[in-house]
């Protein structure tokens, strides 16, 4: 390695140190009024001293239809990023959109699509399948690139924060109403907040075969 | 054509209480007894557009009672349905037509049949808690004797009121004119068995003398509309199992007047 390659590594990693010591992680648990933990909701912020640039990820986020169900129930993804639709599955299925925020179908298909779906106005986006009712699941496009989404624990981590001030909100399929607060990000400093949110009843369409009537004999 | 999904295999097992299988009126040839089935369902899908699908299949059961093994069956048939949905989403209107055949063999050989029925009907989710759904047939069965073969027209409502992901409450209500088996104690006169029951004497139908029932008794076949009514409470036990508590009265008004009261418990499994 020569002095110019050298002084540029020791730059490089100067910097890297500098950008991780200044990064700031909010750190929020969600729970319903009673307490519990609640799992797929997604937590972020919106810098509210300087715009966020977001840079959408070069590869394909997928969505996976396995056992007539969506994996995952819910995907936050930025603007500008590709989603892929892999049918793993031995039945077709038809997956759609009538959501303000991205309105698409792609026709029945068994195996992986060719067909990749920008996702590019922010906003929450249903998917359904039109032969599987029960099959629903959800993507949050995103114009900030500071987010996470909980798992079943209720927690979400959101790091790399550069310090300043911040929107906090959290959305979840079946929020009863808008949450959001205002924080501050020190320098290299962690944030844990508590978000309560209150879900609307849980009216997924019922899956379970249907039973019951006797015949004439 | 598209090419088809499947198969698709439902399994269901119920137990069935009718106060009174026989259809008899109020009197000496009302009987009731439990059955118990078990059925299976095999289907292929064709999904022909993003919102119509044609479902071929063999649909069966073997069913059981538990007082008079003249009435146990085996029925096996071929089932073909085309649905359509009218739009995109759950909310979306579903119509359906299609075919039920079925051959039936009885214990009694002389109640085997075959049967078959045009089927149709309409659904629509009103949201993702309440939808209601509409269930036609037409139906025709053949059996050696004459009192044994008909045909009918029936028209079945249902309100689905899904409480939560897992509690289902149906409303149910039917009508159904066209023939009927009805069976009523007999006795021996000098023109051969007659039923009891003075009513069944203004019965034009046909009529057969049966052992089904352990005693002397005449099936009729009668042609009457039967009005019904009912409710089920339905849990889901996970995504590909129910269980199913039902009952459903029966009533057929004038001359050949019955009233049945049945009571279900079903559990139904697809794979």
């Amino acid at each position: 390695m020569n002095t110019m390659h050298r002084a540029a590594a020791i730059s490089l990693l100067a910097a890297t140190a500098v950008a991780v010591r200044a990064a700031g992680t909010v750190r929020v648990e969600t729970r319903d009024p009673a307490g519990a933990p609640v799992a797929d909701a997604v937590a972020y912020v919106h810098p509210l001293d300087a715009a966020a640039e977001v840079y959408p990820p070069a590869e394909p986020v997928a969505i996976t239809q396995r056992d007539q169900e969506f994996h995952p129930y819910v995907t936050a993804i930025v603007v500008g990023t590709r989603v892929v639709f892999p049918n793993k599955d031995n039945v077709q299925h038809h997956v759609y959109s009538v959501s303000p925020a991205k309105k698409f179908e792609i026709p029945l298909y068994i195996g992986d699509s060719t067909e990749t779906i920008v996702f590019d106005r922010p906003g929450p986006v249903t998917l359904g399948c039109n032969i599987h009712d029960w099959m629903v699941a959800y993507i949050l496009v995103l114009d900030t690139p500071y987010f996470a989404t909980t798992g079943r624990d209720g927690t979400a981590e959101i790091s790399g924060l550069p310090p300043g001030r911040y929107r906090l909100e959290v959305w979840h399929p079946r929020l009863a109403g808008k949450v959001g607060r205002d924080l501050a990000v020190a320098e290299a400093g962690d944030t844990t907040q508590v978000v309560s949110v209150t879900l609307r009843p849980d009216r997924r369409i019922r899956r379970a075969p249907d039973g019951g009537g006797a015949d004439y004999k | 054509m598209a090419m088809a999904d499947g198969p698709f295999v439902s399994v269901s097992e119920s137990a069935t209480w009718q106060d009174n299988m026989t259809y008899a009126p109020s009197g000496d040839g009302v009987r009731g007894a439990l059955s118990l089935e078990s059925g299976f369902r095999v289907d292929w899908l064709r999904s022909l557009d993003f919102s119509t699908t044609l479902t071929t299949g063999v649909a069966g059961d073997v069913d059981i009672c538990t007082e008079y093994a003249g009435l146990d069956n085996v029925c096996l048939g071929p089932t073909l349905e085309l649905r359509h949905k009218f739009g995109l989403g759950p909310l979306a209107p579903v119509v359906y037509a299609g075919l039920d055949g079925s051959a039936a063999g009885f214990q009694d050989p002389e109640r085997s049949k075959i049967e078959g029925d045009i089927i149709f009907g309409f659904s629509q989710r009103l949201s993702d808690a309440f939808q209601v759904a509409l269930d036609g047939r037409l139906g025709s069965f053949d059996a050696r004797d004459i009192v044994f073969c008909g045909n009918f027209a029936s028209l079945d409502a249902a309100i689905n009121w899904d409480v939560n992901e897992t509690w289902r409450i149906k409303l149910l209500g039917g009508w159904r004119n066209g023939d009927l088996v009805s069976n009523y104690a007999a006795e021996q006169s000098p023109f051969g068995w007659v039923a009891i029951d003075p009513n069944t004497e203004y019965l034009p139908g046909a009529w057969h003398y049966v052992r089904t029932f352990h005693e002397p008794f005449v099936a009729y076949r009668v042609s009457t509309v039967t009005w019904s009514y009912g409710a089920a409470l339905s849990p889901a036990i996970g995504p590909h199992t129910s269980a199913t508590l039902e009952y459903a009265h029966y009533l057929s008004p004038g001359i050949d007047r019955y009233v049945d009261n049945v009571v279900s418990l079903s559990l139904a499994h697809r794979f």
